[in-house]
Formats: C-alpha cells, sequence, structure tokens
C-alpha cells in the first residue's frame, strides 16, 4: 500500500543547521529533503494526527551545525523531540490537547544564557496554542483557543499556565532573538516577552498594537524592536521601538514616559511605539512576512505570486514575479544563499539568495482547478498510465502535471495553455479533461476558452505525443471546436491502436485517427478525423471502446450505442436508463458494460452487450469507473447517499468517509469488496498493472491525496500502520460492510432483475420492449412518456448510421 | 534516472512569457512539395509572345545547342534555346502543320496546308527542296531516327508518304487510314519503324522494308487520334484522342497498358521529358490549358500546371533545360531551367586542387601550444571534440506583445489593427477576451481608431475562419459605440459595406441550407443501402 500526494504546505518548513536538509510536514510526518536534489531523503514517522509546528533547534557553534535534533508539535496532543538525522525519536512528551502551534524561546536565546538556564533550572519552556473543547462545553464563550506554556524538561505536562483565550486557536510568532513572542487576534497583535528570570512564576507581560484591519501576517526584527505586520487589504505596517515603555529591557525600569502627547507618527490610541509607517504595494491580502537573517530587508508575499523584498531603511523594492500561485510562507536558512519559498500549490521553491532565482522545486500533487459551475461533475481532471503508474492531473495554471503515484513526486508540467496563470484572477480559460491512452503514449486534453459578453469562446482539443526518454509530452494537433461551439463531453482512447474518440453535448462524436504509420516519421503525426457519427441528435455524454477495440460505446443520453469504429457502423443500441449516463467502461474483456449517470436519480448500471440487455443496477452516485484489463474485474468509486450518512446506527461505520471503492467481478451484483473512504467528490480512481503483473488500485480522491493497493490481497496488517491516517482512511470491511451498508439483499435471480429496494431501475430493453415491458410486477412498470417514446419508436423504422 | 531528474529540476521555470500567436491553420495532409513537382516548376517562365496566330508546332534541334523551331501562321521561325530570342524566319505559301529537324539538326522539314513538304537547311532562307504529291493538306512530316535521306510525311488524303529526299521522290505510299491522318512518329530505335496516327480512331505501325503497303499492326485508340509518340524504349507507344491519353505495348501485341484520362478537353500534343534522375515521363498538353506530367511506370500524373490559354503543340529540349508550349493565341510559354555545368568545373577544379587541400589542413591544425590558437575570432569552426554551449533563443515579442504585457490593451488592440495582419488581430482579441478585457478596449477607443476597427470588421468579419468571434463582436461594437458611429460622415460608407457584406453573406447561407436540403435526402438513401 502506497499513501501520498499530501500536502506540503500546511505549516513552515524549515532548514537543518547546515541548510543542506529542508524539513517538510507532510500530514502525520515529516519528511526530509535535500536541498541539493529536491528528492526525499527520510521521513519522521509516529504523530497519530497532522504535525503542525516544527522547530529545529539552532546550532549555536559553528561546531554543532552537524546537530540534527528538532521539535515537533502534532494535534495529536503530543511534542515530540526527534534526531533527524537517524531518524530517532528522542522523548515524547503528552500534551493532552491539539496543539496548534508551539515557539520554544529559549532555544533562540544566547547560547550561554541557554547553559546557564539548563544548568539553573533543567527547564525548557515552550509557548503553545491549544484547542481545549473541555472548556467550551462548561463554559458559556467560546473560547477555545488558548495560549499556554509549557514546560518541556518534565516527561508529562499538566496543565499550564494560559496566557491569553481566543475563538479559534492561532498561531504564535517569535522573534528571532527568542525575546518576544505575539499572536494576531483580528486587527491587533498581543506580544508578551519571554521572562529572563527562568523561574517558572515570572509572568511575562503583555502588550497590544492596534489596527483598522484583520491583519493576516506578521513578523519580528531579529535584532531592533520592529514589528512588520500585513493586513488583508495589502498594507504592510512597520511599527518601530514597540515596548519601550511597557515591555522595558529587564528590570531596570526606564522612566515612564507621562507625556503622551509626543508626536509618534501614525501610531494608532495609546499603543506603545516610537513610529509607525504604512507600505503600500500588494493588491491582495499579505501571508508571507518574513525579515532577512541581519534584518536589513522584509520579505512580503501574498495572494497574487510575487515575492516583494524591500529594503527597510529606505523602502526600496525587489520582486520575483510570476510565481504563479498564492505565497504562503518565506524561509531563510542558514546558509546566506538559500531560502525557500512555499506557494499554495503544492510547491516549495528553493531560491538563490542575493539574485533571487528559482534553482529547482520541492513538487506536490497540485490541487484541482476550480472549475465554473457548468463543468463541475463532468470534467475528468485526472488520467492514469496503467504500466507505469503515472497520474496526468489538470491544474489550475492551465498545465497537466505528471505525477508518478509509486514515487509520490512529481516529474514534469506539460502547459496545455499557453498563458500564464494569475491567481486570483478571473478564471476565463479552463482544462476541462484530460486521457491517456492505454500504453501512456499520447494524452489528449480539452480546454475551454470561457467568452466575454458571449463573444470569443473557444473548444480545443489537443492530442500530445509521448516523448519516451524524457517523459514529457508534445503538442501533435491541435483542433479548434472539434464540435462547432459545443463542449466536447468525453475523450475515450483505443486500447491498442492509436484512435481516439471524443463526444459532444452538440449531439454528435468524432473518431480521430493518428497518420503516423504512413510517413513513418514521428515528427509529422497528426491526428485527423475519421469518422463521424450521431444518434438522433442526443447529446453525447460519454464513450468507451471495448477491451479488443472492436465495438465503440456511446453513450446518447440515456440509450448506449454500440458502433464499429472502423467503418462506423451503428451496431445495436442498448435500451434506455432513467437518466443520461455520465460514464462508460467496458468491463474488461467480457461483454459487459458499466454505465453510470448521475442526475436527477443517480444509477449504476451493468449491460450485457451479447444479449442486448440490462444484467443489474443500484442507486448509487458514481464518480468514476474503471476495469482491469485481463481480467473481467471493475471498481467503481460510489458516493455513499447522505441517508446512510445521517443514521445514527451507521455512524461508526463511516466516520466521516463519505464514499466507497467497489470491486466486482464480471456479471456478479455483489461487489466482491468495499473499501471506504473520504473525500470521494471529485475523486478518480484506475487499476494500474505494472510490470510484476500485480493489480493495483489507486484512488485520488478530491482534494488529490492518494492511495495505491492492492485489491486482492488481505492487506490489514497495514491497515492498522495507517488507520491512525485520519486524512484518507482506508478500512477493509467485504462482505460484512456491505450488508451493513445495504442491509440484507434479496436472493438475486440473475435471468430476471427484481427491483432491490427502489435501487434499481425498472428494466427495459430496447429492441423488443413488448414481450418482456409487462412480464414484471404491475408496480414496476415504468412512467407513461417513458412507455409513450418507446412505443412510438417500435413502430418506426430504425435508422442506421448517420453519415455526414 | 537519477542525474536526469535533477538536470530537469533544475531548469524548472515556474512562468514564462507566451506571446501571442495567430491559430495554425489546418495543414494539407498530403506534402505540397514532391521531387518531381519540384522538377517541374523549376522552369523559369519566358514567355514569347506576339506570334501572329495559333502555334501548330514546335520541335526542337537535337544537337546542341538545341535551337527551337516554332511553327505559326505561314511562317517557321527559329529560336536559340538559350536566349529564346528569334534568329530567323521562314515563310510558307499556306499555314504550317508540322516541323521536324534532321537527326544532325542542319536540315528541317515543315509541310503546310496547301499539301507541300518542303525542306530547308536552318541557314539558308530558300527551300532545299520542295515535295509535292499530297493531294489535300499535310498534317505531318518527320525524319526517321537517323535517317538522313528519307522522309516521313501524312495528310488528309489519307495517305501515308515515304519520301527520297534527295530526289523528291515519293519511295512508297502507305495506304491503309480511312480518315484524315493527323500525326505520326518514328521509332527512335530503328530507321524503318514508324506509327501514324488518323481520324479514324486507329494508329497504324508501318515497316518500310515491308513494299507491300501493308501496316505491320493496328490498334484502336477508340477515338479520333490528334498525337502519337514512341516511347524511348521502342517498344511502346503512347496516343492521344479525345481526354485520354493511352500506352500501348506494341511488342506484346498492341495491348494498352495504361491509359490517363485528367484533362478535361482534347488532349492536342505529347512529349517525352527526361528528368534529372534520368527517368521519362509522359507530357501532354490540351486545350483545357493544363499541361500534365504522367508517369507511366506508376500510372499518374505526378504534376499538373495550368496555362491562361488552350494549348495547341508542346515541346521538351532534349538536354532537358528548355519546356515549350504553344497556345492557340499565338503565345509560346517557354520555361528555361538553369542548367548545372558549374558542378562539373568545380570537380575537375578539386581534382587539381587536392595537394593544396591536404596543405591547407596541415596548415591549419591548431594547438593550444600555437600562438595562433588563442588568435581565432568569431567565425571559427568547431572542432568536432569541441563542446557547444548553446545560447539560449530570446524571446521575440512584437509590438502588441510588449503592450500587453503592460497591461495597455487598447494600444496594443489599435497597434495590431494597424499592422494590417488579420490572424494577428484575431488572435490580440482572443487574448483580450481571456483577460476580459475586449469590451473596455471597444469602449474606449477615439474616432480614428473606432473606424479602424470597423475597417476591419467589415473586411473581414464574413471570413469564415474569424466570423466565429468577429460576427459577435461587430454586433456590440456598433450597440455598444452606436451614439458615436450615428451621424458620422466617415462611418457611413463604412456602414454601408458592413451592410452589403452582411446581406451577402446570408444570401450565401441561404443558398448554402438549399443546397444541403437537396444533399441530404441523397445521403439518407445513400447511407441505407
Amino acid at each position: 500500500m502506497i499513501r501520498g500526494g499530501r500536502s506540503y504546505v500546511t505549516s513552515p518548513p524549515s532548514f537543518s543547521n547546515d541548510a543542506k536538509r529542508l524539513l517538510v510536514c507532510t500530514g502525520n510526518t515529516v519528511s526530509v529533503f535535500s536541498a541539493a536534489t529536491g528528492l526525499q531523503i527520510t521521513s519522521l514517522e509516529g504523530h497519530t494526527a497532522p504535525v503542525t509546528t516544527l522547530i529545529v533547534v539552532p546550532a549555536s557553534s559553528p561546531a554543532q551545525k552537524i546537530l540534527c535534533y528538532c521539535w515537533t508539535a502534532s494535534l495529536d496532543g503530543t511534542i515530540r523531540h526527534w534526531d533527524f538525522s537517524g531518524p530517532e525519536l528522542l522523548k515524547t512528551i503528552d500534551a493532552q490537547l491539539p496543539i496548534y502551534s508551539m515557539v520554544i524561546p529559549s532555544l533562540l536565546s544566547e547560547p550561554q544564557q541557554i547553559d546557564k538556564r539548563c544548568e539553573l533550572s533543567g527547564k525548557l519552556v515552550a509557548f503553545v496554542s491549544v484547542e481545549d473543547i473541555s472548556v467550551v462545553n462548561e463554559g458559556s464563550k467560546e473560547l477555545r483557543g488558548h495560549i499556554r506554556r509549557f514546560n518541556l524538561a518534565k516527561p508529562r505536562v499538566p496543565r499550564g499556565d494560559t496566557l491569553k483565550e481566543t475563538a479559534e486557536p492561532e498561531s504564535i510568532v517569535i522573534s528571532p532573538s527568542g525575546e518576544f513572542f505575539g499572536i494576531r487576534h483580528k486587527c491587533k497583535i498581543h506580544i508578551w516577552d519571554v521572562p529572563s528570570g527562568g523561574s517558572r512564576h515570572a509572568v511575562s507581560r503583555k502588550m497590544t498594537l492596534h489596527h483598522t484591519k484583520v491583519i493576516n501576517a506578521f513578523a519580528f526584527h531579529p535584532t531592533e524592536r520592529v514589528i512588520a505586520a500585513g493586513d488583508v487589504t495589502g498594507r504592510v505596517l512597520i511599527w518601530r521601538g514597540f515596548g519601550n515603555r511597557k515591555l522595558a529591557l529587564g528590570n531596570q525600569k526606564k522612566k515612564v514616559r507621562a507625556t503622551v502627547d509626543l508626536d509618534n507618527a501614525g501610531v494608532r490610541g495609546e499603543d506603545d511605539t516610537e513610529s509607525c509607517t504604512t507600505w503600500h504595494w500588494h493588491s491582495a491580502e499579505v501571508n508571507v512576512l518574513n525579515f532577512s537573517s541581519d534584518g536589513a530587508y522584509l520579505y512580503s508575499g501574498g495572494r497574487e505570486g510575487v515575492l516583494v523584498v524591500w529594503q527597510l531603511d529606505t523602502g526600496k523594492k525587489k520582486f520575483l514575479p510570476r510565481i504563479g500561485s498564492p505565497l504562503l510562507y518565506f524561509m531563510w536558512s542558514p546558509d546566506p544563499t538559500l531560502s525557500s519559498v512555499v506557494c499554495a500549490d503544492n510547491q516549495i521553491h528553493l531560491l538563490k539568495m542575493p539574485s533571487m532565482e528559482i534553482l529547482r522545486t520541492i513538487s506536490g500533487i497540485k490541487a484541482p482547478p476550480s472549475l465554473p459551475r457548468m463543468y463541475e461533475g463532468l470534467a475528468s481532471t485526472v488520467a492514469f498510465d496503467r504500466s507505469s503508474g503515472i497520474a496526468a492531473l489538470c491544474t489550475e495554471n492551465y498545465c497537466v502535471q505528471l505525477y508518478n503515484l509509486l514515487n509520490d513526486r512529481g516529474i514534469s508540467e506539460i502547459q496545455v495553455c499557453e498563458r500564464n496563470h494569475q491567481p486570483g484572477d478571473e478564471i476565463t480559460v479552463v482544462v476541462t479533461a484530460v486521457a491517456l491512452s492505454l500504453d501512456g503514449s499520447v494524452m489528449s486534453t480539452t480546454e475551454v476558452k470561457l467568452p466575454e459578453d458571449g463573444i470569443g469562446g473557444l473548444v480545443s482539443l489537443k492530442f500530445w505525443a509521448c516523448e519516451p526518454d524524457s517523459k514529457t509530452f508534445t503538442l501533435s494537433t491541435i483542433v479548434y471546436e472539434p464540435h462547432r461551439d459545443a463542449g466536447v463531453s468525453a475523450i475515450a482512447f483505443h486500447p491498442t491502436r492509436s484512435m481516439a474518440v471524443s463526444t459532444s453535448f452538440g449531439g454528435d462524436f468524432k473518431i480521430w485517427v493518428c497518420n503516423s504509420d504512413k510517413n513513418q516519421t514521428d515528427k509529422d503525426s497528426s491526428w485527423i478525423c475519421h469518422a463521424v457519427g450521431s444518434y438522433k441528435k442526443k447529446p453525447m455524454t460519454a464513450a468507451a471502446f471495448s477491451g479488443d477495440g472492436t465495438v465503440l460505446a456511446v453513450a446518447a443520453e440515456t440509450v448506449i450505442t454500440l458502433w464499429n469504429p472502423d467503418k462506423n457502423i451503428l451496431l445495436s443500441v442498448l435500451g434506455a436508463t432513467l437518466t443520461p449516463i455520465t460514464k462508460l467502461c467496458f468491463a474488461g474483456k467480457s461483454e459487459f458494460l458499466v454505465a453510470a449517470s448521475h442526475f436527477p436519480r443517480p444509477e449504476l448500471s451493468v449491460w450485457n452487450t451479447s444479449k442486448l440487455s440490462i444484467s443489474w443496477s443500484y442507486g448509487l452516485r458514481v464518480e468514476a469507473v474503471t476495469s482491469a484489463v485481463d481480467s473481467s474485474a471493475f471498481a467503481v468509486l460510489a458516493v455513499i447517499p447522505k441517508s446512510f450518512k445521517t443514521d445514527k446506527s451507521k455512524e461508526n461505520i463511516f466516520r466521516g468517509r463519505d464514499g466507497a471503492i467497489l470491486l466486482f467481478n464480471g456479471s456478479d451484483p455483489k461487489p466482491v469488496s468495499i473499501w471506504t473512504v473520504i473525500k470521494a467528490k471529485g475523486g478518480s480512481i484506475s487499476f494500474l498493472e505494472g510490470d510484476k503483473s500485480q493489480l493495483r488500485l489507486a484512488y485520488v480522491n478530491g482534494s488529490r491525496e492518494y492511495v495505491v493497493f492492492d485489491p486482492n490481497s488481505d492487506e490489514s496488517h497495514e491497515r492498522s500502520a495507517v488507520d491512525y491516517d485520519g486524512l484518507a482512511g482506508l478500512e477493509e470491511t467485504g462482505d460484512a460492510g456491505y450488508t451493513s451498508l445495504y442491509g440484507q439483499l434479496p436472493d438475486y435471480d440473475k435471468k430476471r432483475m427484481e427491483d432491490v429496494d427502489s435501487l434499481a431501475t425498472p428494466f427495459i430493453s430496447s429492441e423488443r420492449p413488448w414481450e418482456t415491458i409487462f412480464s414484471g410486477s404491475t408496480l414496476n412498470f415504468p412512467p407513461l412518456q417513458k412507455l409513450c417514446a418507446e412505443f412510438f419508436e417500435s413502430l418506426m423504422e430504425k435508422r442506421t448510421a448517420v453519415v455526414e | 534516472m537519477e542525474e536526469e531528474l535533477r538536470v530537469r529540476l533544475n531548469d524548472h521555470q515556474v512562468s514564462k512569457v507566451f506571446p501571442v500567436k495567430p491559430k495554425s491553420t489546418a495543414k494539407p495532409v498530403s506534402k505540397s512539395e514532391t521531387p518531381e513537382s519540384r522538377y517541374w516548376s523549376s522552369f523559369k517562365n519566358h514567355s514569347i509572345p506576339n506570334l501572329v496566330s495559333s502555334v501548330s508546332a514546335l520541335a526542337f534541334s537535337p544537337v546542341h545547342p538545341h535551337s527551337l523551331a516554332v511553327a505559326h501562321s505561314a511562317t517557321v521561325s527559329l529560336f536559340s534555346s538559350h536566349s529564346l530570342s528569334s534568329s530567323r524566319r521562314f515563310s510558307f505559301r499556306d499555314v504550317v502543320s508540322s516541323v521536324c529537324f534532321r537527326s544532325d539538326g542542319a536540315l528541317f522539314a515543315a509541310c503546310d496546308l496547301s499539301g507541300v513538304v518542303q525542306v530547308f537547311d536552318i541557314k539558308e532562307r530558300m527551300a532545299l527542296r520542295t515535295l509535292r504529291s499530297h493531294s489535300a493538306p499535310a498534317r505531318f512530316v518527320k525524319y526517321p531516327f537517323q535517317d538522313k535521306l528519307h522522309l516521313v510525311s501524312g495528310g488528309d488524303d489519307g495517305v501515308v508518304k515515304y519520301w527520297d529526299v534527295a530526289g523528291a521522290t515519293v519511295i512508297s505510299d502507305l495506304l491503309g487510314h480511312k480518315d484524315y491522318v493527323r500525326c505520326g512518329d518514328c521509332s527512335p530505335v530503328n530507321d524503318s519503324m514508324l506509327v501514324t496516327g488518323s481520324y479514324d480512331h486507329t494508329v497504324k505501325v508501318w515497316d518500310t522494308r515491308v513494299d507491300k503497303s501493308k501496316w505491320i499492326a493496328e490498334i484502336n485508340h477508340g477515338l479520333p487520334v490528334e498525337d502519337v509518340v514512341y516511347l524511348p524504349s521502342g517498344g511502346m507507344i503512347a496516343t492521344a484522342g479525345g481526354n485520354s491519353v493511352k500506352v500501348w505495348d506494341l511488342i506484346g501485341g498492341g495491348k494498352m497498358v495504361c491509359s490517363m484520362e485528367s484533362h478535361n478537353k482534347t488532349v492536342t500534343s505529347l512529349c517525352v521529358g527526361r528528368m534529372e534522375s534520368a527517368e521519362t515521363r509522359l507530357v501532354s498538353v490540351a486545350l483545357d490549358g493544363y499541361m500534365k506530367v504522367f508517369d507511366y511506370g506508376r500510372a499518374k500524373v505526378t504534376y499538373s500546371m495550368r496555362f491562361p490559354a488552350p494549348l495547341m503543340s508542346l515541346g521538351l529540349s532534349p538536354d532537358g533545360s528548355t519546356r515549350v508550349i504553344g497556345g492557340s493565341n499565338g503565345m509560346v510559354f517557354a520555361g528555361k531551367k538553369k542548367l548545372r555545368v558549374v558542378v562539373g568545373e568545380k570537380k575537375t577544379l578539386s581534382l587539381w586542387s587536392v595537394r593544396s587541400q591536404v596543405d591547407e589542413t596541415r596548415r591549419r591544425a591548431l594547438r593550444p601550444t600555437y600562438f595562433r590558437y588563442f588568435q581565432r575570432g568569431q567565425s571559427e569552426k568547431p572542432s568536432e571534440e569541441d563542446y557547444l554551449v548553446k545560447e539560449k533563443k530570446g524571446l521575440k515579442l512584437t509590438r502588441h506583445d510588449k503592450l500587453l504585457k503592460k497591461f495597455r490593451h487598447k494600444e496594443a488592440l489599435v497597434s495590431v489593427l494597424e499592422e494590417k495582419k488579420p490572424a494577428n488581430v484575431v488572435a490580440v482579441m482572443e487574448e483580450l477576451v481571456a483577460r476580459r478585457k475586449l469590451m473596455k478596449c471597444v469602449s474606449n477607443m477615439e474616432e480614428g481608431e473606432l473606424g479602424m476597427l470597423l475597417g476591419f470588421l467589415q473586411r473581414y468579419c464574413t471570413v469564415q475562419r474569424y466570423s466565429g468571434l468577429l460576427m459577435g463582436l461587430t454586433k456590440k461594437v456598433l450597440e455598444t459605440r452606436a451614439e458615436d458611429i450615428k451621424g458620422k460622415n466617415e462611418f457611413t460608407g463604412l456602414l454601408r459595406n458592413l451592410k452589403r457584406e452582411v446581406n451577402q453573406e446570408i444570401r450565401i447561407q441561404q443558398s448554402l441550407l438549399e443546397i444541403q436540403g437537396v444533399i441530404a435526402p441523397l445521403m439518407r438513401i445513400a447511407g441505407r443501402s
């Protein structure tokens, strides 16, 4: 079982002391990447919930640079101390409350002080931001977020002192010198100083800075008393000399300035600062603020994806533009020539510092694109290369990302539309679908240019040829408006030959063939239209080739039409489902055809193409269908209906999971096995057939986390190892789970379909409906509208292929 | 793998500049440029105008410099085939129908519609011999392949005559054709074999050694035969009659090998052309104005070219450098090729300069220890073991790209409109649509710029490739800028033209729909059967 696709950007990464390694929080683990190659070296495993904070113990002397210790805090309520060169877990402290943020000021203080303190008290004080739900239940105010002080030297922490209570757990920011720390809270920044005495009861003093806008991020200057804060409107505020009165240095209290009327430029109200200046360059919210290690520069970034470097004294700016995604964190490393910037699209860019060039990128799986309303549920933004285990994923920035599911790393990105993505702009161009041929040598994409005021819309279909040595794709053919102005609903590839079919809502489908066979030269190969077909001008919604490629099934709304793809002859029509079909798939090389439909009544039906009749059907909403090449097994990803989830008795079965993968074998309506999954909406599944002839099933969920597992082997031993993973827990429930899901099934008569708890549809064969239509119970009669159409259709002469 | 991956990750570039490109258009599936078509289209055009009437016959001298005889009206003009300038004229009493050079190129024979065959020395004005025997217009005259003493002629009296030129007497009358004899050719391998074609649809093969005035073979073309030629092997002939050209195997008993029927009107003349690769092609011209090159080996028309007049006669110089075609309007469409004599010269030169070349390479060998090594200039060619550092190609940005990069949308649109390249204008408009700025640009345009836009729309909104975008845009422009356009004198002409264009397009669409209505039932029937 392989798990991956976790987000690299949930919390800020951290460089090791020698700047050769980068530690990244990835879900429940901490991954260690090499800064030189961008590849993962090792990972720290042990937390049972997502890791929220990562603190590398800084080296106080050059000799200590090889030391590799770090502290982590997690939502599972533990704080752990690691040696990440090993990797080895040194210590676990149970805080009992989910920790959202943690700072350890004494690590940052001067080394001699640390030694002194450790000698004196043997104490390591940490300030943590926790979520205390127990208080909420008791108290009336919903202040769940608490800032507390813990002593990490003790193995078990009882309740620490609470410094502040907030509605939500806030993240704590500490000054690089370790003197101050603070949190932002709406329009305010609360700052405490770290009691220097080291005694347990020394109370840290607090001050507050006010602003009129919600503050998004702030940072402390490494040496001076300067704070920079960024708000939602894009302003950067610099407060200089904060806390001269309230947080005076040491105990030598200065004379309190009684004269508040001193002209402190830009300072709001009674705030304890000398001056406040505002810089405004960002057009949207500021997410990233960080001072350079010497304090001469300030780095800021935000939604527009531009890293700005401000010279602190003069306010002059330098830019790293066109990063293409909102920035989340900026970290400088102990090596002055290296720093990293973390983007919202799951990429960590390592920057060469003074020149700010992007050296290399640690690329996680990218988030799915946000599609306009009309394409929701219809787009297929994930495609799989079955042999190599590579997934092609549409991304927000008009690219297709090739991601190796087996190694969990990004391979390359292919620019589908020649456009630059600017985060925050209105979406005008969408890559709606990507498809890969069975051998992975051809990729096809469709993109839609949305019209402005009804003009200038454009649909285009592109075919890409694989470059075998570099594993990227080059553009081979562009087809503008493949189906006039109608959108492309599905693309399917022929299993053996270079042939593809695209279907459209405009009522026709086109078969495309590659003419490279004649020319021999790969460069000139191009795709041309081989045939056009339509069936009663109905919108074509899905298509699939049979396992041997001799039959092409195209769904024309509610009926399935079977074609000979070479001669473009309509072979037969499979009778009507109740709702338009959205997915079609042949079950391997068998004669069974799986059809799935969504709206308004979801349905999963299996058709026998040799008997031209339905075998069985369920009332399940199916997100994805896949079938094995050799066997007749197929798997569907179904969304569990709401009625099941809200049922109290079944709550512990699902535990917040909203989908299930059902594995079927051929015509058998009983699933072989069932796994429940989360975030099934927008998910995708596929069988992977590696060289080892091992059949594996890959599941990518709606937020692009994935799991690859063997559907046939019992992986219960591994389940225990991964069950803690709250992100995408899987459970092998088998048949027991099935019966608990849907109740005991009545006995099946496979020849004739009975109604299964109103899940199945009435059975209508399109060829000779009158012989069978009245054979069931009278309660199962189709509605009159349905009958009428069938009746008239049976009277009329059946038309064969429409040739245009 | 590891190494390669690293390299790729290193040149990862987050984001690039994409210049606005027009949509690529469909390329033809078959290659337009084949070596064959390149050969035939490489004749550079040299027309010879101002000949009085239809050019009835053309002939090239078989010896260098291959001077050209053109028969037009009652005149034969000699041209030099290099400069295509007229050098000498010979006049006749009647319209000249055929002309032929002797194998040594010193004499030529011509016949006219009075039935007289005359033999001229190309250097003298007066006829050497005048052969009178035809009782009707003579239509063709031919010298046998190598024979310098005899002539073959045929005419509308249906008789083919074999002449002794010196004595100006008929050796034998070859009788057999039942209609006008219009053409004939002598075998390129045998002096005594000849073929003649006649309007009685037949081509007859004669042997002058057999003195029974009986043909030895006959083939039926099926249509009145306009021209007949021997193919270079001497065993095959090609006949032209009606719209078709047929190739026959004489040795195999007069079997048809293949036929070519891609002309639309009567084929008037045939000629055998020799390509650079020593392959031969059959070239034909017809009254439909087309010259077609027929590869009779593969039974395929490999090249076709159109001329602005009905074509009457055709000649290809034996060295393949000149192609002349006579039109019915007195125009001679000549084409000349550059001969590659230079190549041969170079080869001989290099033979002599082998020694010096060896010297040169020895001299040029450079070592890092030499002083000259450090004085190499920019033009120094890299040696084999040198590692070439490739320079990154800079991106060429046009003016509108630069403006778009600066978000100066309206200026970009105006600058591309000034360029007068419709594909670029449409590409910029599409980019503006993607940025949701097109309508804003339109509403911000000043009067002159609006006029330019309207002019563009008027010209291109009905072009099929652009109409999807431009039709909608035209409507929007007229709606949003109605008050600016209204009542302005400079726009009235544009609007009138626009209206006319749109009306015309609507008419075309309607007639297309009508045609579709006619065709659809037929297609349906065809699909059913």
